[in-house]
């Protein structure tokens, strides 16, 4: 069923508008929310692979040349979109059923920004069209704004201002980029082009090309959260509900994949590329850890983590084999339900205590076991401990950066899940093991069992994922046999 | 003893880093671990130049090591170039782009 490929994208953007435009039937509102976010994992699930047409303008065959143009705006549905399509939905479902039974009057605006991230996103890992996707990264980062200043924590408007003024160099930086690209090529749909450089058609040491892949990794650094934009990303995080930064790292992932695997076919067959991929994804790595030891805000501190976890998915494209990718879109798989479940399950224990500062916390494990022992199962998978998870996909980056030459990125990768390690390790000593503080009020102070849902879900895909991983990696590693 | 006054003299800084509020000792030890991390990995780091040429690598990691170990504390000053500040964000943004665009306009087929 391959007519299910657009419905992907139609069905949270459709139920983004009628949910905005109905918001004030709240019981209708929230009976539609809810069966839209439990078909949005479901659609991929159901649809077949292949490409879907806009417009039925199938490929042209160009009888001169012998090479094939797309015409039409293109999404490819393969098991790579179908996981991560399926990972989003679920999350999207996930987040939607905690936010409905949160709160009893639901708000029609932030349900259509949470289905309209979803459908960008979406639109933006199927798409074969470069313009296209700017399009939807551009309607991603509205909607990631929005979310950010909808949730009632204190300067979350201002965190969005900032996160919006730094999109507007990022982003016309980009749409620059693509410009150029299209000034080369005559062409915005990737593989054309990808074919137009691999076939020396375009000189792909020309200034202009060049300058294209400078524009568009400067874009791509702003969308991922890489440094520079680091701060302001996990900024972002800690100042959106606690659900909603769950919703907003898989935003995070989803755009950076989208975009690099695009790069990478049109400037794979430049060295310079993995090197700057590699370089910025260290640093990542580096700062990200780094600031996070230092941190006292545990959402900020979660919100660095996820930052520097975002280091390794672009370690492993950066070093440009196919079981290097495969081990980096793993990560990114494994980051998404991790983090995810980390954002929830601290968001949990602010529900049940008010206060964001580790100093002010202690002794919560003996009145939230449950979350507690769920919050630090996922934590050991953020660092990467056996059988979880994140521990398959970072020994597989361990074992491709020694494959390819690098023990000493191996060695840093090594540091730093240790240092991951080490600021759980110390964050749930201080919130959950430590005395707690005469001022703390935990008594009758109950989390929400949406939330205990969640995250029992999530702690369940990490189990199976750390021990079934060929499940994944296997169609991921077909994915990537394709676009090397 | 001069090396092991500056390191001890780097724990009575961390109290500013976390001012206003109490320093606990699970806060000084995360950042002392991130002040180490910070060094090791960055050194680490600068042994991948290897791969461009080995005397090059061996200067540069001499001389971050050196550098990096003689201007602890690192973190606090760290920490301060990446605050909340807007115009630290947006200065640090467009000084990447302009080294991202004058290195690939002009160097990129080096590599």
């Amino acid at each position: 069923m391959n007519e299910l490929i657009p419905l992907m994208v139609i069905v949270p953007l459709m139920a983004a508008l009628l949910i905005s435009a109905f918001s004030k039937l709240n019981k209708v509102t929230k009976i539609f929310a809810f069966v839209v976010a439990i078909c949005l994992p479901l659609i991929p699930l159901l649809s077949n692979y292949g490409l879907h047409y806009f417009g039925g303008y199938e490929p042209m065959l160009d009888n001169v040349t012998g090479i094939m143009y797309h015409p039409a705006i293109t999404y490819s549905f393969t098991f790579l979109q179908q996981i991560i399509i399926c990972a989003v939905g679920l999350l999207t479902f996930l987040v939607i059923f905690i936010y409905l039974t949160k709160y009893k009057k639901v708000s029609g605006p932030y349900l259509f920004l949470l289905f309209l991230g979803t459908a960008a996103v979406t639109a933006m890992i199927l798409t074969d069209d470069i313009f296209h996707m700017f399009v939807f990264f551009e309607i991603l980062a509205l909607a990631q704004v929005g979310i950010v200043a909808a949730s009632s924590i204190d300067f979350s408007y201002e965190m969005a201002l900032k996160y919006m003024i730094l999109g507007s160099i990022g982003s016309p930086i980009m749409l620059l980029g693509i410009g150029f690209l299209l000034a080369l090529t005559g062409s915005v749909n990737v593989t054309d082009i990808a074919l137009a450089v691999h076939t020396g058609l375009i000189d792909a040491t020309s200034p202009v090309f060049l300058l294209s892949l400078a524009l568009i990794f400067f874009g791509w650094l702003y969308a991922s959260g890489l440094p520079p934009f680091h701060t302001i990303k996990s900024g972002i995080y800690s100042k959106a509900e606690p659900h909603g930064a769950a919703l907003l790292q898989s935003f995070t992932v989803v755009s950076m994949i989208s975009i690099v695997i695009i790069m990478f076919r049109i400037y794979s067959s430049l060295p310079i590329f993995e090197v700057l991929v590699v370089f910025f994804s260290i640093l990542a790595m580096i700062l990200g850890v780094s600031l996070a030891l230092t941190q006292t805000d545990f959402r900020r501190m979660i919100g660095f983590l996820a930052v520097g976890e975002l280091g390794f998915i672009g370690l492993g494209i950066g070093l440009g084999t196919n079981f290097s990718i495969t081990a980096g879109l793993f990560q990114a798989l494994n980051e998404i339900i991790i983090t995810a479940l980390l954002f929830i399950g601290f968001g949990a224990v602010v529900h049940a205590t008010n206060e964001v500062d580790t100093r002010k916390l202690g002794g919560i494990l003996a009145y939230h076991p449950k979350v507690s022992i769920m919050l630090l199962i996922g934590g050991l998978a953020m660092a990467g401990v056996p059988p979880l998870s994140g521990f398959q996909s970072k020994l597989m980056l361990v074992q491709a950066s020694l494959s390819c030459g690098f023990p000493e990125i191996s060695i840093l990768a090594i540091m730093v899940s240790i240092a991951t390690f080490v600021v759980f390790v110390k964050t749930y000593y201080t919130m959950f093991l430590k005395p707690k503080p005469n001022d703390l009020d935990l008594e009758g102070k109950e989390v929400p069992k949406s939330m205990v849902f969640a995250m029992g879900v999530l702690l369940i895909i990490i189990i199976l994922l750390g021990i079934f991983p060929d499940v994944v990696t296997s169609g991921i590693s077909n994915f990537v046999g394709g676009i090397l | 003893m001069k090396l092991y006054d500056q390191i001890f003299d780097v724990v009575k800084q961390f109290r500013k880093l976390f001012s206003p509020g109490p320093v606990t000792n699970a806060d000084v030890s995360g950042s002392i671990t991130a002040e180490i991390f910070l060094i090791v990995s960055l050194v680490l780091s600068a042994i991948l130049l290897r791969h461009v040429n080995v005397l090059l690598a061996g200067l540069v990691t001499l001389i971050v090591a050196i550098l990096l170990i003689s201007n602890i504390p690192l973190i606090p000053k760290f920490k301060i170039e990446q605050e909340d500040s807007l115009e630290k964000m947006i200065f640090y943004a467009v000084l990447v782009l302009a080294l991202l665009v004058t290195f690939m306009y002009w160097g990129g087929n080096l590599v």
